[in-house]
């Protein structure tokens, strides 16, 4: 079946009634999530997960995945109307969108914010039509010593382009790793360190450490004394830009579609990282840069597009490879294997509807939220006047609602409450907690696959380095940490230095 | 010499690994052509260390521990007190006594609103939100040694 053909049947899959009901629904929490301070996308779909277990795969994972690119959309409202992001990858939003709201354009810059993440975001769904099949098909060559390689790619890469150091996001990674050892061994039946508690043979799960590290961790973090902010509500008059705001709009929108879909690929906090690298290429592209902080269009087209295309472009790895990019991408893994469809090379072909479905799905997602965003702003900036001291209690209550109801365990809840200290300590200490939950997500497959690599080799290592895909990425993987090396040894500043500099800036 | 954030982080995280050698003890390393069910963990507790080690070498680069602020801490400290208070209860007291408990407390105890209004919008969100879950989506919450969701059934 053609790429065309696929994607009709996909569509005659997205366009049923329920389907695009929980397509809306996604969408509309979604932008909720994003809109309130406090809550991420990661916090919203892992909360919500329980309430899929009723639904056909389809619908579930639609409804996930409208949340998390509807959070990108959402975002960007409280970043321009109130000055703070909604959620992490509105941070460079935040800057030249509220400045343009307090000269009197919020609308623009809300119109601008939404168009240019609906054509970033549609522009991401193209492009994984036309990748993310001829991927899974050529991932179907890999064996055990290829995804144990592919693993390890993941993870340096994660290191490489983080923006804390390598030996801080691998440290994290080993965590991770450490903690997905947990529960009975597959192989062997060994119970490890499971302290006679039934519900550990099972391991950790993903839900309870995510929703703990960053949903909880970061309402630990927060005192409501805070969060306050001055909304500034636009008219509904007032949300188309002018000519010239289209014009200045257009390249970025356009450069931060390309730029975020291909940083979107690539393992780590892509979207965050997106929108900071476009706001970056932006100004120094203007022909004047010294707007930039004080109204710049530019400022707010290129990131806002730069985050969604990448949360789109996160799905490629995730569908194509089953390969997690990040620990959103991973919860939404844990959703689909929940349902029993293993995301991966073999998706596309033995469940053509699931993934054909949920691609264009995110075509009319898409559209819907554009549709949401503009005219219901107003009712959306009511939502933010919810006083943060009555809203982070409700988060806690969903927390543990959604942890609970995944299996039924209170263990679950308890460590979700452990780890959110945890994630509380970890900032107090600059360590990012994603690297952790992605370790975490990738710790039964990397275990399993490496061990049934030497065992296909009789216990020799040179198995990673003879078979040309495992040695070719490990290749990748050398020059990776050699270049991280290198910047080391000549301690320069390079864009990851200055990535981090900005971040913490802002965050002061 | 100063100390500062990755010095300590870094204890931490060397003890912690050495825990996980010494919880261990019990399982097989194995060999190269049979791997045993302690090969991973004592891989990834070896390379956790090593990497902090590291980031104790280099811990010149982070901030001094007398910066971090810790004046969010007794916010936080009340948030996890309740919290976990709400979790030991939840599935003895359900869904419907634990959670306006939850809120209650938070709003009032931690935050100082206005007991009404708090015990108000405690009993509303729990209200709502069990509408939601348990008659709209279909999923059973808990409902404790009381049985309150059979009120609806």
């Amino acid at each position: 079946m053609g790429t065309v053909e696929s994607l009709l049947l996909g569509f005659s899959v997205a366009l049923q009634p329920d389907v695009l009901l929980y397509a809306f629904l996604g969408c509309l929490i979604g932008t909720l999530v994003g809109v309130l301070p406090g809550i991420g996308p990661l916090s919203g779909i892992s909360i919500l997960l329980p309430v899929t277990f009723g639904l056909d795969t389809t619908k579930s994972v639609v409804m996930l995945a409208g949340i998390y690119y509807g959070s990108q959309y959402g975002g960007s409202t409280t970043a321009i109307l109130m000055r703070l992001p909604g959620e992490a990858a509105s941070v460079m939003t935040c800057i030249d969108g509220h400045a343009m709201a307090q000269k009197g354009r919020a609308g623009a810059a809300l119109c601008i914010a939404a168009v240019g993440s609906w054509v970033a975001g549609t522009f991401g769904v193209i492009m994984l039509t036309l990748i993310a099949p001829p991927l899974a098909a050529f991932a179907l060559r890999f064996g055990p010593p290829e995804y144990t390689a592919l693993l390890v790619l993941g993870l340096i890469f994660l290191a490489y382009m983080s923006s804390t150091s390598l030996p801080r996001t691998l440290l994290m990674a080993c965590l991770g790793l450490l903690l997905g050892t947990v529960g009975i061994d597959n192989m062997t039946g060994h119970f490890r360190y499971s302290f006679d508690i039934a519900e550990l043979g099972d391991g950790i799960g993903i839900v309870p450490v995510a929703i703990g590290l960053f949903g909880l961790g970061e309402i630990l973090s927060t005192p409501s004394a805070k969060v306050v902010g001055k909304v500034i509500a636009p008219k509904l008059r007032q949300l188309l830009p002018s000519r010239r705001e289209w014009r200045q709009a257009a390249m970025p929108i356009a450069r931060g579609s390309v730029l975020g879909f291909l940083i979107g690929l690539t393992p780590g906090s892509a979207h965050i990282i997106s929108s900071f690298l476009s706001y970056g290429v932006e100004r120094r592209l203007s022909k004047h840069p010294e707007e930039f902080g004080k109204g710049a269009v530019a400022g707010v087209a290129g990131p806002e597009s730069a985050n969604n295309a990448a949360s789109t472009g996160a799905f490629v790895p995730m569908l194509a490879l089953g390969l997690p990019t990040g620990p959103i991408t991973a919860v939404l893994i844990a959703a689909l294997m929940i349902h029993g469809v293993p995301p991966g090379p073999t998706l596309v072909n033995e469940h053509p509807n699931i993934f054909w479905g949920f691609v264009a799905s995110m075509y009319v997602g898409n559209l819907m939220l554009l549709a949401l965003n503009l005219p219901l702003v107003s009712i959306f900036v009511n939502v933010l006047r919810i006083p943060y001291a009555y809203l982070y209690p409700l988060v806690i209550m969903f927390c543990i609602i959604g942890v609970y109801e995944v299996s039924h365990s209170i263990i679950d809840v308890w460590i979700m409450l452990i780890m959110g200290v945890v994630g509380y300590g970890l900032r107090k200490f600059g360590l990012d907690p994603a690297p952790l939950v992605l370790g975490l997500v990738i710790a039964p497959t990397f275990e399993m696959s490496l061990r049934q690599s030497l065992i296909m080799s009789n216990g020799n290592w040179t198995i990673f380095f003879q078979r040309p895909i495992a040695a070719v990425l490990l290749a990748v993987c050398a020059m990776l940490l050699g270049l991280a090396a290198l910047s080391l040894i000549r301690r320069r500043r390079d864009w990851r230095s200055r990535l981090a500099e900005a971040e913490a800036g802002e965050n002061r | 010499m100063t100390l500062r954030t990755d010095h300590i982080a870094g204890l931490i995280f060397v003890a912690f690994g050495l825990l996980v050698f010494a919880l261990s003890g019990d399982l097989p390393f194995g060999t190269l052509s049979f791997p045993g069910a302690g090969m991973m963990p004592k891989l990834a507790a070896g390379s956790l260390i090593f990497f902090a080690l590291l980031l104790i070498l280099r811990a010149n680069e982070s901030e001094p521990i007398a910066t971090v602020p810790w004046g969010d801490l007794p916010h936080a400290t009340r948030v996890v007190a309740i919290t976990a208070a709400a979790i030991a209860l939840y599935q003895t007291l359900g869904f419907l006594i634990t959670m306006p408990l939850l809120l209650f407390a938070l709003t009032f105890g931690t935050e100082r609103r206005n007991p009404l209004v708090a015990a108000a919008f405690s009993i509303g969100a729990v209200a709502l939100t069990y509408l939601l879950f348990a008659v709209a989506l279909k999923t059973p919450l808990e409902r404790g040694v009381f049985g309150f969701w059979l009120w609806v059934r």
